[in-house]
C-alpha cells in the first residue's frame, strides 16, 4: 500500500522532467562555428528568417514568411540589387528554442541578415548574439519596449511595433468619449501584457480618463475568465481596454460576449486580439470590439489595394494580417538599406537603415524609423461583417504615433 | 454588498461548473494511475482530441445531432485509445512510472503534433448546441446556459462512475485488482483485461471531457499541457484511484480556480499551487488517500 505514496512523489517529479523536456530538446542545436564573412558587393545576400513554425505562434510564423515570400516573388528574388538565399529556422514558442534557432543561421547557415522573432525574449536573447557576429537583425513582430528602447543595440531595427505604442494610440481616444464609469484594463500576466497596461494607462490618465480596475489574468494557464468577467462588472466600469492574443483571445471574446458583458460594456483592446484566424473562431462575439494597431487588410490606399490583391492571388484567397505586413516591410526597408549600404557587415547596415527615409509604399502607409522602430500611423478597428467573413473595419485613424 | 455577495455566488456557481468538468476530465486520470498503476501523461492529448473532433464536427454549424454526434465518436476514438495505450505500455508493467511516463509523454507528443497538422494552427472554436448557447439572468448578471447544463452532465457522470466502480462485479474486480492484483489472477481473472478495460473507459472520459470542454475551452495548440496540469492537480489533491477523491478534488480545483481568482485577484497565478503545496505539506496522501495515508 504504501506504493501510493511513493507513486505521488514520483509523479510530482514527472511532471516536473516533463516541463523541462522542451528546454532540453533546445539544447542541441548549438553549433560552433567562426564569424561569417558576409557577401561581396553586389554579390548575393544570404536571409536567416527565423519564424515559428510550430507551438502556439505559429500561425503568426505563417503570415511573416508569406509577406517575406511575396516581397521577394514582386521584387525578382533581389534585395538591394543581391540575389537572395533565404534560409527559414523555427523560432518555436520561447527563447529555449528561438535563440539556438538564431544562433544556427548565423554559425551553421552563415547568413549575413536574421529576419523575423515573435517572441520578445527571443529577440532580447538574440540580441548579443547579433552584437557579436555584428550583423543586422530586423524584428519584424516582437513588441517589447526594451528592444528598441534600454537594450537597444545597432544591430537590431524593428519594422513592427512597441507593445506600448499600440495600446497608447487608444488612450487618448477613449479619454476624448468621457466614458461614465471610466475604463477597465486587463491584459495576460506577462511582460507585453505588463506593457500594454502601463502604455494605455499612461496615455489614458494623460489625457483625463480614469481607470475604474485593474485585472492580470494568469499567461497560458487561464481557460475561464469568469472570475475576472465578474470583476469588470462590480467596477461598473464603461468600457474594457485588454490585451490577449491566439487562444486566449478566442476565449476571452467568446466568454465576454457569453457573460453578458459585450452589450453594455464595450470592449477595446491591441489590435492582436482580433488579428488573423482568431477573428474566425471568435465568430459573432467578436462583431462590434474595437482595436486599435497599425494595419488591417481593409485599409484604403493603392500599396495596401496591390497588397492584399497580390497576398490573396499568391496565397489561396488568405488574408494577410499585421505579421504578413511588417515582414513584408522588413524586406522593404532592408532593399532600401542595402542598396545604398557598402558592405553587408553590421555597422554599415544598420547606418544606412538609419538614412532610409519614409517607407511611402507600405501598404500600413507611410512610415519612418524612429529610433529604430516605426514611427507609423495607428487605426482604431472595428469588427464588421457576418461570422465567416468578418474583417476589422477602419474606425477612426488615431495619427501618427512613436514609441513611448 | 448584495452585489458583492451575488457575483461571489455566480463564482461559486461557475466553480461547479468548472468542477464538473475537471471531474469527467480527472477521474480517467486518476483511475488509471490509482488503479492500474500507469502513469498515462497522454491523457492531456486524448482531451485534445475530444476538443478537435468537436470543432470539426460542431464548428460549421451548432446543432444537436452534430454535438452528440461529436460525443459519440469522441467516445469511440478514447476507447481504442485506451485500449492501444494499455497495449503499448503492458510490457513496461515490471519497469518503472519514469519509462511509462516517457512513452505516453512521447504519444501525447505525436499525436499533439498530429493534430496541428491536420487542424491547422489557429485556436478553433466550438459552439454550444442550440438552446444551451445563450445566457440566463441569474442574480441580476448574465450566465451562459451552457455551463448549467455542464453541472447536471458532471452530476450525473459522477453517480453513474460511483455506481460502477462501488456497486457493480466489474467495479468489485476493478477495487480487487486495485487491492492485491496478484491474488485476483491467483483466482482465475486475467488482469490484463482488467486493465484494457479501465484504460478504455478512462480514455473515453478524457475524449468526452474534450467535447463537453469545448464550448468553454475551444481547440487550440497547447491546451493538451494545460489540461493535463490541471487533471494531476485534481488527482494530486484529491488522492488517487478513488473516485470521490477526484471528485471532491475538481469540485476544489473549480471553486479555486473561479472563487479563488475572484477573491485573490492579484494572487491569480498563485491560489492553484499554493492549495496545491497546502495540501501536500498537510495531508500528503492527498484529501481522500486515506488508503495510502494508513499503510504509511
Amino acid at each position: 500500500m504504501a506504493e501510493y505514496t511513493l507513486s505521488r512523489r514520483a509523479l510530482l517529479m514527472l511532471l516536473g522532467a516533463g516541463a523541462a523536456a522542451p528546454a532540453l530538446a533546445a539544447c542541441g542545436s548549438s553549433v560552433g562555428g567562426g564569424s561569417g564573412s558576409g557577401g561581396e558587393e553586389g554579390g548575393p545576400v544570404k536571409v536567416g528568417l527565423v519564424v515559428p513554425q510550430s507551438g502556439v505562434y505559429a500561425p503568426l510564423g505563417t503570415d511573416m514568411q508569406r509577406g517575406w515570400d511575396l516581397w521577394l516573388q514582386q521584387h525578382g528574388n533581389r534585395i538591394g540589387g543581391r540575389e537572395v538565399t533565404t534560409v527559414v529556422a523555427d523560432e518555436g514558442e520561447n527563447p529555449q528554442t528561438g535563440v539556438p534557432a538564431v544562433q544556427r543561421v548565423l554559425q551553421a547557415d552563415q547568413v549575413d541578415l536574421v529576419v523575423g522573432l515573435v517572441n520578445s525574449a527571443t529577440a532580447l536573447g538574440a540580441a548579443p548574439l547579433m552584437s557579436e557576429a555584428k550583423k543586422i537583425l530586423v524584428v519584424a513582430n516582437a513588441g517589447a519596449a526594451d528592444i528598441t528602447g534600454k537594450a537597444r543595440t545597432p544591430y537590431v531595427w524593428r519594422t513592427s511595433f512597441q507593445n506600448a505604442q499600440v495600446a497608447a494610440a487608444a488612450g487618448p481616444h477613449l479619454a476624448e468619449q468621457n466614458i461614465p464609469g471610466g475604463v477597465f484594463l486587463i491584459a495576460s500576466d506577462y511582460a507585453a501584457g505588463t506593457e500594454v497596461r502601463a502604455g494605455f494607462k499612461a496615455a489614458y490618465e494623460a489625457a483625463g480618463g480614469r481607470i475604474a480596475g485593474e485585472a492580470s489574468p494568469p499567461f497560458g494557464t487561464t481557460q475561464d475568465y469568469q472570475p475576472f468577467l465578474a470583476q469588470i462588472r462590480q467596477s461598473g466600469a464603461g468600457a474594457v481596454f485588454c490585451f490577449f492574443a491566439g487562444a486566449e483571445a478566442v476565449r476571452f471574446v467568446q466568454q465576454y460576449a457569453q457573460f453578458g458583458l459585450k452589450d453594455s460594456v464595450p470592449l477595446y483592446g491591441s489590435g492582436f486580439l482580433t488579428e488573423g484566424g482568431v477573428l474566425d473562431a471568435q465568430a459573432e462575439a467578436a462583431l462590434g470590439v474595437r482595436t486599435s494597431l497599425f494595419y488591417t487588410d481593409q485599409l484604403d490606399n493603392p500599396a495596401n489595394r496591390a497588397f492584399v490583391e497580390a497576398y490573396r492571388a499568391a496565397y489561396d484567397d488568405a488574408v494577410p494580417t499585421c505579421y504578413s505586413v511588417s515582414t513584408f516591410d522588413a524586406a522593404a526597408v532592408l532593399d532600401r538599406a542595402l542598396g545604398a549600404a557598402t558592405a553587408l557587415d553590421g555597422d554599415s547596415v544598420s547606418a544606412a537603415l538609419g538614412g532610409v527615409g519614409s517607407i511611402d509604399d507600405s501598404p500600413r502607409g507611410p512610415w519612418t524609423f524612429d529610433g529604430q522602430n516605426p514611427l507609423q500611423t495607428m487605426y482604431l478597428r472595428t469588427v464588421e461583417g457576418t461570422p465567416g467573413q468578418l474583417v476589422n473595419a477602419v474606425t477612426a485613424d488615431l495619427g501618427q504615433k512613436a514609441q513611448v | 454588498m448584495t452585489g458583492w455577495l451575488a457575483a461571489n455566488l455566480l463564482s461559486v456557481l461557475n466553480g461547479l461548473a468548472i468542477g464538473a468538468l475537471l471531474f469527467v476530465l480527472a477521474v480517467g486520470l486518476s483511475l488509471v494511475f490509482g488503479m492500474m498503476d500507469v502513469l498515462n501523461l497522454a491523457h492531456g492529448a486524448l482531451f485534445l482530441v475530444g476538443a478537435y473532433v468537436a470543432a470539426a464536427l460542431v464548428g460549421g454549424g451548432a446543432s444537436w445531432g452534430a454535438f452528440l454526434g461529436a460525443l459519440g465518436l469522441a467516445a469511440v476514438i478514447g476507447l481504442l485509445a485506451g485500449g492501444g495505450l494499455s497495449a503499448m505500455t503492458e510490457p513496461l508493467r515490471r519497469r518503472s512510472h519514469l519509462d511509462q511516463a516517457l512513452l505516453t509523454l512521447g504519444v501525447a507528443l505525436i499525436v499533439a503534433e498530429v493534430l496541428q497538422i491536420v487542424f491547422g494552427d489557429d485556436p478553433l472554436a466550438v459552439p454550444a448546441p442550440p438552446g444551451l448557447d445563450g445566457s440566463v439572468s441569474l442574480l441580476g448578471a448574465a450566465y451562459p446556459t451552457y455551463r448549467l447544463a455542464l453541472i447536471g452532465v458532471g452530476a450525473v457522470l459522477a453517480v453513474a462512475v460511483h455506481v460502477l466502480v462501488e456497486r457493480t462485479t466489474l467495479g468489485a474486480l476493478i477495487r480487487a485488482t486495485v487491492a492485491d492484483r496478484e491474488m485476483v489472477a491467483a483466482v482465475g481473472v486475467d488482469n490484463r483485461r482488467v486493465k484494457i478495460a479501465v484504460f478504455a473507459a478512462g480514455s473515453m472520459l478524457a475524449t468526452v471531457a474534450g467535447v463537453l470542454g469545448g464550448p468553454i475551452y475551444g481547440a487550440s495548440v497547447g491546451l493538451d499541457s494545460t489540461v493535463l496540469i490541471l487533471a494531476l492537480v485534481v488527482v494530486v489533491i484529491g488522492g488517487l484511484g478513488s473516485v470521490r477523491g477526484a471528485l471532491v478534488g475538481a469540485l476544489v480545483i473549480g471553486q479555486i480556480e473561479s472563487l479563488g481568482r475572484a477573491l485573490l485577484p492579484d494572487l491569480a497565478s498563485f491560489v492553484l499551487f499554493g492549495a496545491l503545496a497546502l495540501v501536500l505539506v498537510l495531508r500528503p496522501q492527498g484529501l481522500f488517500g486515506s488508503r495510502a495515508g494508513a499503510a504509511a
